[in-house]
């Protein structure tokens, strides 16, 4: 297993690597002048990073959103997280605000990440403990809450901050730069290092509660933990680049199929295998047909998915 | 069953527990489970056999009364300290991420940082599934399915084993392996078990059996006293009548002799 987790990593530094040096112009780090080195350190660079980040917090939470609610379609977005985050930054671009500069629309975006989090929690919340059907319920509700709300402005507003949103909503890794990047890696790495050292805790909670509790766990306590680990690193990825889709539902499944289903090797190797696929997937959204751009989002669902399918007829990877 | 003659592991003392939900109430419920004692419980759907087991093991928290875990109250205990003490086996195993069977019974390591009482293939070989190891659990039957739970209890080390009707959704081979393994288990490593059941012809295989009717214990003792007609029909409303062959062993015939077969 720590040899397939070590090939993961290798992956990850050659993808990173990649994206760093290739696309519609591609960079050799030796012998290239000032234009090279300014797009290499000022405009890939940043952009590589935040994709590695936002992929292994979007594959790490999907690893454990799985578990704590027992649900193998769950993925970050189930919670209404990301609803609530693209509710809050789409009425900040459409509203034109830049109160912060550059940090405006991120901001906007954690703020509406934690509060939805929060009401989530509080809704989840019965007799002492959360309950992952509660959980399940009151995200999916408040998402088509804050979907329609979402679509109701942008339907009645004509400005182009609309189609700006809609691409920062769909996943646009276009605006990434260094100032954001301190801020998402201490909320990645601090959800990341929370997961992983519960991850024990995670397995037990896959077998039920009386299970986790016989194995010498406090169900709901380790629940809680959990949930606001998924908090902390959807939140801070939602904020570093919008949505990105199918990694961290799809992602968790895949590796179930190489590393096994136990949480202490799959919440490491889905988030190392979130941050690969988010850094070919960008390098690819910008290298198909440059100067256009495709989100990311569509570009990782379109690499990924017919893998995974593939993966599904082939062996049974999901479980049923 | 106030007294036992092995040493006590567990004593319940005085349990008063009820449901918010819907009223179900265990009033005034006291027994003691002594060392390697096997106890069966037997009673109607609804009649507090799940409830009592949770409240053994410190799943439920009584409102009033004691539980006494070697001596200590149960909630004194550090939850990884308990669990090498204490383990429990619901009746429901339902999940659908694939375990392989190795990491499944690994979980049974989890309250041990040192060393633990055996190793994973040890378990495995006890329950007769070690050349399944790498088996998903989604891909194996119900009755290997149940072994491979209970090898990873016996992983956990722990010396009193709660087990919620075990024997649910196996076909008779099943069972009477599953019995075969646990009495094994009994003897080899002195466990104490407590077992939720139905088959009243299974109940007396064990040395002690607890008839519980509405949260409360109608009758406790060896088969022979509790397993008579008069209890049975007190316990479950039916007719049955127990049949005690010359050479000690007995069984339970059913007495409604099902006028017309269903076609």
């Amino acid at each position: 297993m720590k040899l397939r987790l070590s090939i993961f990593c290798v992956l990850l530094v050659l993808a990173f690597g990649s994206s760093l040096l290739l696309g519609s112009r591609v960079i050799n780090p030796f012998t290239t002048n000032e234009t090279g080195r300014e797009i290499l350190f000022s405009i890939r660079a940043p952009r590589s990073v935040v994709a590695t980040l936002m992929g292994t917090a979007l594959g790490a939470s999907g690893a454990v959103l799985q578990g704590i609610l027992r649900n193998p379609l769950a993925d970050p977005y189930i919670l209404g997280i990301s609803s609530g985050a693209s509710l809050s930054a789409a009425v900040g671009i459409i509203m034109g605000l830049t109160m912060f500069g550059s940090f405006t629309i991120p901001l906007l975006a954690f703020i509406g990440a934690v509060i939805t989090g929060g009401i989530v929690g509080m809704m989840g919340w019965k007799r002492g403990g959360l309950w992952p059907e509660r959980l399940l319920l009151a995200g999916i509700g408040l998402s088509f809450l804050f979907s329609s709300l979402l679509m109701l402005i942008m339907s009645v507003s004509t400005d182009e901050g609309v189609r700006r949103a809609i691409l920062w909503i769909f996943g646009d890794l276009s605006m990434s730069d260094w100032s954001l990047i301190p801020y998402g890696l201490v909320f990645i790495t601090s959800g990341l290092f929370i997961s992983i050292a519960r991850a024990k805790a995670l397995n037990a909670l896959i077998l039920g509660d009386e299970f986790a509790y016989s194995l010498g766990f406090m169900p709901h306590l380790e629940r809680f933990i959990l949930f606001i680990s998924v908090g902390l690193m959807t939140s801070a990825s939602v904020s570093l680049g919008g949505m990105i889709g199918f990694i961290g539902l799809l992602v968790p499944h895949i590796v179930r199929f190489f590393i096994g289903a136990d949480n202490r090797m799959l919440i490491p190797a889905s988030a190392i295998c979130g941050g690969t696929l988010l850094c070919i997937a960008d390098l690819l959204s910008r290298s198909v047909a440059p100067p256009t751009e495709l989100p990311a989002g569509i570009v990782t669902a379109l690499i990924g998915s017919p893998y995974f399918l593939y993966l599904l007829r082939k062996k049974d990877v999901l479980g049923v | 069953m106030s007294s036992v003659s092995n040493p006590p592991v567990l004593r319940l003392d005085r349990i008063c527990f009820s449901y918010k939900e819907n009223g179900f109430f265990i009033n005034d419920l006291s027994f003691i489970i002594g060392e390697g004692e096997s106890i069966g419980l037997l009673g109607a759907n609804g009649s507090g056999k799940s409830t009592i087991l949770k409240l053994g093991s410190g799943i439920l928290r009584p409102s009033s009364g004691n539980v006494v875990l070697w001596g200590k109250p149960i909630n004194t205990y550090r939850n990884r300290d308990r669990a090498k003490l204490i383990s429990y086996l619901p009746q429901i195993l339902n999940f659908s991420v694939p375990f392989t069977l190795r990491e499944l019974v690994s979980m049974g390591l989890y309250p041990y940082d040192i060393s633990p009482p055996m190793t994973v293939k040890e378990a495995l070989d006890m329950v007769g599934l070690r050349n399944k190891a790498d088996s998903h659990i989604t891909d194996l039957s119900g009755g290997e399915k149940r072994r491979a739970f209970i090898a990873m209890t016996l992983l956990q080390g722990a010396g009193l084993l709660f087990l919620d009707e075990p024997l649910a959704n196996l076909d008779i081979r099943y069972q009477i392996e599953l019995v075969r393994l646990l009495k094994r288990l009994k003897g080899e490593r002195g466990i104490s078990i407590v077992m939720a059941l139905h088959d009243i012809n299974i109940a007396l295989q064990f040395e002690k059996v607890m008839l519980i009717k509405n949260g409360a214990v109608l009758s406790a003792g060896p088969p022979s006293e509790v397993l008579t007609d008069r209890l049975i029909r007190e316990a479950f409303d039916v007719d049955v009548r127990m049949i005690r062959e010359p050479e000690g062993k007995a069984y339970v015939r059913y007495e409604d002799n099902f006028d017309e077969r269903m076609c």
